[in-house]
């Protein structure tokens, strides 16, 4: 295929411990990249996943590391990445999958549930922005994709403070898309519906097989089908594509 | 299948409108590159010829169909005869349009055939090709149909009437399909280029400086966003459009990107009045 290849390209993928952030690796990995991966607790199951992930596209001929790194405390990222970066290649790509959805009545929230959950949504994606876009504006390119859910757009029941994250990192997608575009760095988000392996009512039983009645390509969605969208933005390709959120959801955001 | 292969459209035929110039050449070519036969329909034979003889030198064959978009006959007949020609079809860029018809009138001003104009040539040729071609991909369970918006489908301007609500009916039209025929396998998604100029003056030179890029797009940056949504690697992908602009839409005070985002002032569309 002589278009998307990233070949050469060093790509960093946040929260890497779930089945999406997996599909997000290796997809870059398949298209050439190599890939490193940051996971937040020094626990077992974590760096277990974060390995296994590692392993999987270092299989592809890959090379990479796995960083065990609180996102929220920027000066620990920063050392972190200029470690890294001294170790395989300055980062070319930042994927923000760092994602935690919540699903709670509102009023059943308490204060600290909710600043946890912009914290593990939002805060810890314009850290690494912060982390990241600033060594990518000083060498002048540089890609940036944040995963977002379509719930920044659509009101579910139990979801309200998810949805307020959700419309917080699209929104800070497009205007850090337009602060940076003249610097060689593009900003774009990935925007999911009802996915695999991701929380929410598609894990209820019952809920299941009436929801994939109801999305119009009448299945949830997987890891692999996120993989062309990311390395289309990722690649040199997608330079004139910014600020924008291409949605990967079977349509159901298309239903009326 | 690794991503890379994912995204290879070899032994796939592409109707591309509109393919003897500019971003219809640019859709043409890149689809060409990965792996596709073209059949070229516009109205004018020598372009047409020429977009295929730059087809045919990347080893892919292609057929010119001149054709007037706007004519459901004719469309029928290029339809059934890019059948019968190639065996089957697989991807449709409904991509002919353009912003002339009316320009530089007022509402009062414009006439029933201005209107007419505009909405057909924007519009409706591409409801004319997809519901020509929409059997054929129903019989054989697999079609791709990529719609061609503008940044003015998302945005107003002063006196300007037809384009841009021609260009917002693509978007919606982009959706029904993709409501309509997701079970058939068929996915419709829809491009919004921001300003892709065929060739730059120096006046527009002076512009490229209040696109939020810094610069307008590059003829050869939006083929490979169609190489993506024709192929499987868009599988989950229905319904949606993509903006290519630059960030101009999300900048947005004018959808292309004409206000000015650091300096200078604002740039008003050429024959726009009041």
């Amino acid at each position: 295929m002589t278009f998307f290849d990233l070949g050469g390209k060093h790509a960093l993928v946040t929260g890497a411990t779930g089945p999406l952030q997996r599909a997000l690796a290796v997809g870059l990995a398949e298209a050439g990249a190599n890939v490193s991966l940051t996971t937040t607790h020094a626990t077992q199951p974590e760096e277990v996943q974060a390995n296994s992930i590692l392993n999987e596209c270092w299989s592809i001929g890959r090379t990479g590391e796995a960083l065990t790194v609180d996102l929220m405390d920027e000066a620990a990222l920063s050392a972190a990445v200029d470690q890294l970066e001294g170790s395989i290649a300055p980062i070319d790509i930042l994927v923000n999958a760092s994602h935690a959805a919540v699903i709670k009545p509102f009023l059943d929230m308490t204060a600290d549930e909710v600043g946890a959950t912009f914290n593990a949504n939002l805060a810890v994606t314009m850290t690494a922005c912060r982390v990241v876009g600033r060594r990518m504006i000083d060498r002048g390119h540089g890609r940036v994709v944040n995963l977002v859910s379509i719930l920044y757009d659509r009101g579910v029941p139990n979801c309200a403070v998810y949805s307020a994250t959700q419309g917080a990192v699209l929104g800070l997608t497009k205007a850090l898309g337009i602060e940076w575009v003249r610097g060689g760095v593009t900003v774009n988000a990935l925007g999911i519906g009802f996915y695999e392996d991701v929380p929410g009512p598609q894990q209820d039983p019952e809920l299941r097989a009436p929801l994939e009645r109801y999305i119009p390509v009448r299945r949830l969605g997987t890891g692999a089908d996120l993989q062309g969208a990311l390395v289309y933005l990722a690649s040199e390709e997608a330079a004139f594509v910014d600020s924008e959120l291409l949605v990967v959801d079977g349509a159901i955001s298309a239903h009326g | 299948m690794p991503i890379l292969d994912r995204f290879d459209l070899t032994g796939r035929t592409a109707i591309v409108t509109g393919a003897g110039s500019n971003l219809g050449r640019e859709f043409s070519l890149a689809l060409a590159e990965a792996g596709a036969n073209i059949v070229g329909v516009g109205r004018r034979p020598e372009p047409l010829a020429e977009t295929g003889a730059m087809v045919e030198a990347k080893g892919r064959r292609y057929l010119a169909r001149p054709t007037d978009v706007t004519s459901s006959a004719e469309v029928n007949a290029m339809v059934a005869e890019a059948i019968a020609a190639f065996g089957s079809i697989e991807i449709l860029v409904n991509n002919a349009g353009g912003g002339g018809a009316g320009r530089g009138k007022t509402l009062p001003e414009l006439t029933d055939e201005d209107w007419h104009e505009g909405i057909d040539t924007n519009l409706t040729s591409a409801f004319f090709c997809s519901r020509a071609i929409i059997d054929h991909f129903v019989e054989r369970n697999y079609g791709r149909i990529i719609n061609v918006t503008s940044g003015w489908g998302y945005r107003a301007s002063r006196q300007r009437f037809m384009y841009p609500i021609a260009k917002a009916g693509v978007i919606s039209l982009t959706k029904s399909l993709a409501m309509s025929y997701a079970r058939d396998n068929i996915r419709s998604t829809c491009i919004a280029p921001g300003a892709f100029p065929h060739e730059l003056t120096p006046e527009l030179e002076q512009r490229a400086g209040m696109q939020p890029a810094g610069r307008f797009g590059r003829m050869q940056e939006i083929g490979p966003l169609a190489v993506f949504l024709a192929s499987d690697a868009a599988e989950y992908m229905n319904g949606e459009t993509v903006l290519i602009d630059g960030g101009a839409i999300a900048a947005g005070l004018t959808p292309a990107g004409l206000a000015p985002v650091f300096e200078g002032e604002p740039v008003l569309e050429e024959g726009a009045r009041r």
